[in-house]
């Protein structure tokens, strides 16, 4: 079986700078695989060592200049991938969902043969949770997300999704694009050894002269910025007496 | 503000559907819920589109060609999705079907030259302010944007012909999750524990400050997603419950944002950490650097009097 995981550079949220007007300062923070995503290449990786079937391939779109980054790719291809797609392109920064969706669907078919496609539950940096349901109403494939077991039964699969108050058992015929929850299974961390061996794993990215490509989406985002602060009291008090704890406790009081 | 000519609604459980449907109504001209399962539950729009029931053989994932093509055929200026699970599948499927993207997970929507909407991004370091111009909008909504109206009116009901899906997805079995049901959104006070608690014996401790104050217990993702010491219900953050509580007590929580973005909007905030430099700190009311084996046993021994 041919197994496609949608993977998705973001930036590290922890170096990510808040500038004096609001905005925000990203040229500190590094790439890393979304986090999200690395439950999607683990449900790929583990269905494949279950089934004895190629190693799955890995697709992504981004700007070039950070796809080209050998330490992003490595961190995307040490989890148990054998091959790494991009879409690349430096208009494609940060298009929306849909734009996303159609460039991963013109790789898909471009690399052909592809009968499961996994999503994370969301992009690590902006989390619409869109991407997977786009992708699978685009690509015409059986479509679910919220999947936190993926069992394979001949030559179907038995899901499992968990909703909000109840849990379904679905019977799914190939081709499907599923997207999964962040408890389907607990990603491997590579070690040394596989992130020397990813260097070696085929890239390859695709520029708009090799697909069809979708440079922008239709939402327009018209701002990005910090959320207004809160002002708080900011009343602390050091080390755990009784007194500190006495005045800790008077200050609660008033409040309940 | 502006209104629009034609807003539909899309949503599965009840609560959400009357606030979608009072929310269409503040949006839009006419008004249109789009409804499967128990017919008597869809009130309150000015027409409900009825697709039919829910059973094993029909789930809501197989009326999404027959919603598409409703859509296509009336052409709303927007659909406002319910942001459960299946409604935002349903959405990104819509979405697709119809050439456009999602604004996703909306906090706040207005009508200004199309439908501006807020959301947040980066784990909540961010809010982003996003416009479609889209023939036809598709927006999942965040709940508690809009209030529910008073009283529904009767609607004139259509029922929608079905359109059999091409793909093929079949329902085996539904069951009702295990674990609890807890509503920390609703909640008015909140005492969440965080990685200070070394091992799961230590949450009576917090448990118990919260049935002395009448508070909900809550938890960050690492202890409901990684320890598995609480059921996911219970975890507070952006891949989480989003809450607006009174008061939030923090115990042993760090401070990052994806966490704290879910309790931000909470009147006070007190934080118990034995780390001085614990980001909380900056974003509390009052808060105590100690020992939670410490503090909580003296807040119990005298919040119990």
């Amino acid at each position: 079986m041919k197994i496609v995981a949608c993977v998705k550079a973001v930036p590290e949220e922890q170096d990510i700078a808040i500038k004096s007007d609001k905005t925000l300062d990203l040229s500190k923070a590094e790439l890393k695989v979304g986090q999200y995503d690395l439950n999607a290449v683990e449900a790929a990786v583990q269905l494949q060592e279950a089934t004895g079937s190629e190693e799955p391939i890995l697709v992504t779109v981004g700007s070039t200049k950070g796809l080209k980054n050998s330490k992003l790719q490595k961190a995307m291809l040490s989890r148990g991938a054998g091959a790494l797609f991009g879409v690349a392109d430096d208009s494609l920064d940060s298009i929306d969902a849909f734009a996303t969706a159609k460039n991963l669907a013109a790789a898909i078919s471009k690399i052909g043969g592809v009968e499961l496609v996994i999503c994370g539950e969301g992009s690590g940096d902006i989390y619409s949770q869109q991407v997977g349901p786009i992708l699978g109403q685009l690509l015409g494939f059986a479509n679910l997300n919220a999947v936190s077991r993926i069992t394979l039964m001949g030559d179907k699969l038995e899901v499992e999704r968990t909703l909000e108050n109840e849990i379904e058992v679905l019977e799914v015929t190939l081709p499907a694009v599923l997207s999964v929850t962040t408890d389907i299974n607990k990603a491997r961390i590579p070690g040394l050894k596989e992130i020397l061996a990813a260097g070696k794993k085929p890239t390859t990215l695709w520029g708009a002269a090799d697909l069809e490509m979708t440079k922008e989406g239709n939402i327009e985002v018209i701002s990005t910025l910090a959320p207004p602060e809160t002002q708080r009291q900011q009343m602390v008090f050091e080390g755990d007496s009784e007194e500190n704890i006495a005045q800790l406790l008077d200050n609660l009081r008033k409040v309940l | 503000m502006n209104k629009l000519a034609k807003v539909f609604v899309i949503a599965e459980h009840m609560g959400a559907m009357q606030e979608l449907v009072s929310g269409a109504a503040q949006l839009g001209e006419s008004t249109a819920l789009v409804w499967a399962g128990d017919k008597g539950q869809a009130v309150g729009a000015d027409t409900v589109y009825y697709l039919g029931e829910l059973n094993n053989d029909r789930i809501l994932e197989h009326y999404a060609p027959s919603i598409i093509n409703l859509v296509k055929t009336e052409q709303p200026n927007l659909v406002l999705v319910e942001s459960s699970r299946k409604g935002r599948l349903m959405a990104g499927t819509l979405a697709a079907a119809l050439g456009t993207s999602v604004l996703a997970d909306a906090t706040e929507i207005i009508i200004d030259n199309g439908v501006v909407t807020k959301r947040m991004v980066y784990g909540g370091a961010a809010l982003s302010s996003e416009r479609s111009s889209a023939p036809t909008t598709v927006a999942t909504v965040s709940p508690g944007v809009f209030e529910t109206a008073a009283a529904g009116k009767a609607a004139n009901l259509v029922e929608v012909p079905f359109v059999a899906p091409a793909t093929s997805v079949k329902c085996r079995e539904r069951k009702t999750k295990a674990g609890e049901s807890v509503n920390l959104r609703a909640a008015k006070r909140i005492v969440a524990v965080g990685r200070g608690f070394t091992a799961p014996e230590e949450l009576k401790l917090a448990e118990q400050l919260a049935a002395a104050i009448g508070a909900e217990v809550g938890c960050t993702r690492p202890i409901a997603e990684e320890e598995k010491w609480m059921d996911k219900a219970r975890y507070i953050g952006v891949s989480g419950v989003m809450a607006k509580p009174e008061l939030y007590i923090g115990i042993g929580i760090s401070g990052q944002v994806q966490h704290m973005v879910g309790v931000s909007s909470a009147r006070t905030i007190v934080a118990i950490n034995s780390d001085k430099n614990a980001l909380i700190f900056k974003q509390c009311d009052y808060g105590i650097v100690g020992d939670l084996k410490n503090v909580l046993p003296a807040l119990l021994a005298q919040l119990g009097k």
